[in-house]
């Protein structure tokens, strides 16, 4: 019997929204109710899944429901789940469900704000669980329209100018991907990604159907789809030197879209480019694989230099952003299965802690209502378990052995140095300069924010509440636990992971 | 039966819009303009039956009726377009609190004698009806762009559109007395299969001598240019449709446009694309295709590069129609059968959402008095349920999910690379980027202000119309085999590839 739980995932969510929108503005109570069940529910039911109803030793795709839905253009109404894509739906209706109780401080037009969060989150699944590309690419676009007025109505004072950026990068990607989705299209007769994987292994995905042939300008047609896919993705991570509209959006965003965007908008990115990109052009990919690993490269000691620069928190914790994805890309690029591991590792787990870290911020700004980190000072003296639950989230995004950063961080390199391209080793050795920035400018954010003597300004501050705890706690806790246990996530990967690398041609 | 008024059954549409409009002008004078409510009402109604009649004709075989009018599917899909955008403009007659409410019966005269020459414009293979209907709607639009007779503005726009019109009436009309001469008919079909009366077949001349069939063909072209405002025909547009009446406005942008796109389609289709057409006169038309294509990438970019500037929302949609001719013109400049089908789904799609989004400047004109982006802030929270509906029309007039302008520009995508034109495809996504500037201006002044102080109107009847044109903007995009398919089917002009 085939299963809907993917559909009910997904659109549990919309059934929360389409609820919200009926009830009065001002019952703002039940809105927040309704919010946590649409986000809680689906949370439940991918623990179920993750748990219960996935087969991590099976390979291909599980769980896979496949109906037509615009005949005329064959795009089908088709789901699944892998290895590579199942935690990053978990984490997904993970941190939506956080998110809802750490939005509980807004008191601006709740009714909007619960209604488009809970749209936010079916874009996101959406795109996880989809196998057809124009499916894909709708949802993937859907995301657009609740994130611009997530950020633009309940964001900071610049809110307007980085709304409308995020939306013009995003889209500026999007419509690349658009057109190679539509000459793979007319190439290959099939939306479905996973046949468009297996025509690519097979080398029928050349362009020969295509009016101009298999060469375009002189470079071939699997080179330009390349490009304009990895573009559009690359925005998204964001890669250097496409990534100046994140500290832009996250400093104006509200804390919860923050978190939602650092813990799963950049996953988007990332996923997308091993689900969607790399598997349908594999040789092209292969050819440009080191210049990937050097953008990746750049973008870990980039991000983390600029971030060293930051007086404001929150734009600090958005550069390490970058160069944490930028391990992602190097993990890819590598071509080797502990790479690949690593990689798709240190998604989910950029995800935990750099969504703690956006919440740590959160928690300070609503106090003093300013960022600046030069501003505070002794803070741990009046808030001793901010302090300590600050500690454990910077450690897990430095990558201390025994926190689920180094686990991964550590495979990607080791992935990267064991490359068959020896150049790999050289941009190993550089990427290093970018985890002593890492520690230097969380460390050193440290010292200011709670150590020397206590700004007077500041002595009155309560300690953290328990609420903003309760949003806290399972992040770190996954912090340490895949810190600990790194195979919980691993074993579920490995059979997928297996199959990219062979798919990508690598050694497996 | 008499043969005779067979035939008349076959323009039974065109006779009632005919008496419709007498009637209308009728019963303005004898109701002395007193009940301009109730000449709207008589109109819609009066509009049904014309496209119920439409309807009733979709299954008859196209035949050609007193050797001029062709009826087939693809003068019934504009048809009913044009009445269906006519139900919409007349509504936003009625709902419309800045209009005068006198002369409301020449109002709806001068419409429907516009919907009238589009009938005859876009049903007919002969160039000189082709150009007669033309002209009549031309002539009417003169009349409607300059209604508010005081109003200085309204006057210019009327007389630049004159001034253009008439330039571009006369290169058109020249042009088909060019093609006349060289091929000695002026039947569309018989000059692409070579039948007409001279010797000289339109291929014998394009073997011959390219030159004169060149400058034909192109002088036409301007006058449908002209006609769906493509570059470097557009000058007018801006000026006239700022300064008419905002309903006359949604007609000339939406009903008027599609009418040139038609006849526009129909002249290529029949001159090119026929079964009967010599291999070197279809040959001929790939080049005139990528004329088309040329001037398709010049007019979104320009049309979208000077909306970005626009302070008046009216101003701006007016560029923002430019733009959108532009992408429609991919579809026509692949000069393929999916491609013109892409063309046309993509004007039905054009229609949901530009009448949504003139609906709404509309309604907002009736709120706030003025026509400026600045003056809607803050308004999205007072009138949700419109402002919610124009973000589903903004969504589609930029080309995102899920939307029916997504999946129309899908379509355009894929047949114009599908032609070889992936550089124009390329330009045009670049372009829905540029207009998602300044379409979202409009979505930021609703809602990413603070909640405005002015009050929003109660109009139950119009918001229900908006929100309806809203979700069918969605609805058809999840839902969307059956508009495709009437898209696809009505295409019975050129040969079946």
């Amino acid at each position: 019997m085939e299963s809907h739980i993917l559909s009910w995932i997904t659109f549990l969510p919309l059934i929360g929204m389409a609820v919200i929108l009926c009830l009065p503005k001002n019952a703002t109570g039940a809105i927040k109710g309704v919010a946590l069940l649409a986000t809680g529910i689906p949370l439940v039911l991918a623990t179920q899944v993750y748990f219960g109803m996935f087969d991590k030793s099976a390979a291909g795709y599980q769980l896979v429901e496949r109906v037509d839905w615009i005949a005329g253009i064959r795009a089908q109404y088709f789901v699944g789940i892998d290895g590579l894509s199942l935690p990053l739906v978990w984490l997904t209706t993970l941190l939506l469900f956080i998110a809802v109780p750490a939005s509980f401080g807004i008191e601006k037009s709740q009714k909007a704000y619960y209604a488009l969060l809970l749209l936010l989150e079916v874009g996101v699944l959406g795109v996880f669980v989809a196998l057809d590309y124009f499916l894909f690419y709708v949802y993937w676009e859907i995301m657009l329209l609740p994130m611009y007025f997530l950020i633009g109505i309940w964001g900071g004072p610049r809110r307007e100018y980085a709304a409308i950026k995020f939306f013009l990068y995003t889209l500026a990607g999007s419509v690349l991907m658009l057109i190679a989705v539509v000459a793979l299209r007319i190439d290959s007769g099939t939306f479905s990604i996973p046949d468009l994987a297996s025509l690519a292994g097979a080398g029928r995905l050349n362009g020969a159907n295509l009016p101009f042939g298999g060469m375009l300008v002189g470079l071939p047609f699997t080179t330009w789809v390349f490009w304009f896919l990895f573009v559009g993705f690359a925005i998204k991570v964001p890669v250097f030197p496409f990534h100046t509209w994140l500290p832009d959006a996250h400093v104006q965003a509200p804390t919860p879209i923050s978190v939602i965007l650092a813990g799963i908008l950049l996953k988007l990115g990332g996923y997308g480019m091993i689900r969607a990109c790399f598997p349908l052009v594999p040789d092209a990919f292969q050819t440009f694989a080191f210049a990937l690993g050097v953008l990746g490269v750049i973008s870990i000691v980039y991000g983390a230099y600029v971030a060293l620069g930051q007086t404001d928190f929150k734009r600090m914790i958005a550069y390490s952003s970058v160069s944490h994805m930028g391990y992602v890309l190097l993990g890819f690029s590598a071509l080797t299965v502990w790479g690949m591991n690593g990689a798709a590792l240190q998604m989910f787990n950029h995800g935990t802690s750099s969504a703690a870290c956006f919440l740590i911020v959160g928690v300070i700004y609503d106090r003093a209502h300013h960022r600046d980190l030069n501003g505070f000072g002794g803070i741990s003296q009046v808030m001793p378990r901010y302090w300590a639950l600050t500690t454990i989230a910077f450690f897990a995004s430095i990558g201390l052995p025994g926190m689920a950063g180094f686990v991964s961080e550590f495979m990607t390199l080791y992935g990267a140095y064991d490359s068959a391209d020896p150049r790999f080793r050289i941009l190993v050795v550089v990427s290093v300069i970018g985890i002593v920035l890492t520690a230097a400018y969380l460390l050193w954010a440290m010292q200011r924010v709670f150590l020397g003597p206590l700004n007077e300004k500041y002595k009155g501050f309560s300690d953290i509440s328990f609420r903003e705890t309760f949003s806290q706690a399972p992040l770190l806790f996954l912090c340490i636990l895949l810190g600990v246990f790194p195979f919980l996530l691993l074993d579920w990967m490995d059979v997928s992971v297996q199959n990219l690398v062979t798919m990508l041609g690598g050694a497996g | 039966m008499n043969p005779y008024l067979d035939q008349l059954g076959s323009i039974a549409p065109e006779i009632t819009l005919t008496v419709l409009a007498l009637a209308v002008l009728a019963l303005d004078l004898v109701w002395k303009g007193r009940r301009s409510s109730l000449v709207g009402a008589a109109t819609i109604g009066g509009l049904i039956v014309a496209g119920a009649q439409l309807l009733a004709q979709w299954d008859t075989p196209a035949h050609t009726v007193f050797g001029m009018v062709v009826v087939d599917r693809f003068a019934n899909f504009f048809k009913l377009f044009t009445v269906g955008s006519l139900v919409a403009v007349c509504v936003f007659v009625l709902c419309d609190r800045r209009e005068r409410k006198t002369g409301v019966g020449e109002y709806y005269f001068l419409l429907l004698g516009a919907a009238l020459g589009i009938f005859f414009m876009v049903g007919t293979n002969n160039l000189l009806l082709l150009m007669l209907g033309l002209e009549l709607l031309s002539l009417a639009s003169y009349a409607l762009a300059g209604f508010h007779k005081g109003n200085k503005q309204s006057a210019e726009a009327s007389m630049k559109y004159v001034i253009f019109g008439g330039l571009s009436a006369g290169l058109m009309l020249y042009g088909i007395s060019l093609l006349y001469g060289l091929t000695g008919t002026l039947d569309l079909s018989a000059m692409g299969a070579g039948t007409g009366a001279l010797s000289s077949t339109l291929g014998g001349q394009v073997a011959a001598s390219p030159i004169p069939v060149a400058i034909a063909v192109v002088l036409i072209l301007a006058g449908f240019a002209y006609k769906i405002s493509v570059v470097p025909f557009h000058f007018w547009t801006p000026d006239v449709y700022e300064g008419a009446p905002t309903p006359v406005t949604t007609f000339l942008a939406v009903a008027s446009k599609a009418a040139g796109f038609g006849a526009l389609l129909r002249f290529l289709g029949a001159l090119f694309m026929q079964s009967g057409v010599a291999a070197d006169v279809a040959a001929y038309g790939d080049r005139i295709g990528l004329l088309v294509a040329i001037m398709a990438a010049l007019t979104m970019t320009l049309g979208n590069f000077a909306a970005l500037r626009q302070a008046s929302l009216k101003r701006m949609l007016a560029y923002s129609s430019i733009a959108h001719a532009g992408y429609t013109l991919i579809g026509v400049a692949t000069m393929t059968e999916a491609g013109f089908t892409a063309a046309m789904y993509y004007l039905a799609a054009y229609y949901l959402m530009n009448l949504g989004a003139f609906g709404f400047l509309l309604y907002f004109e009736g709120v706030t008095g003025s026509d400026t982006v600045d003056s809607l802030k803050g308004l999205g929270w007072k009138a949700p349920a419109v402002s919610i509906a124009m973000i589903a029309f903004l969504a589609s007039l930029t080309g995102l999910p899920p939307t029916v302008g997504f999946y129309g520009k899908y379509l355009l995508f894929v047949e114009g690379i599908d032609a070889g034109l992936g550089w124009l495809v390329v330009v045009a996504a670049l372009n829905s980027v540029v207009s998602l500037f300044y379409y979202f201006r409009v979505a930021r002044a609703l809602f990413l202000a603070d909640p405005s102080t002015r009050r929003a109107l109660p109009q139950p009847l119009f918001v229900g119309f908006l929100v309806v044109l809203g979700i069918a903007n969605v609805a058809l995009f999840l839902y969307s085999s059956p508009l495709r398919e009437w898209a696809t089917r009505s295409l019975d002009i050129v040969a079946r590839t």
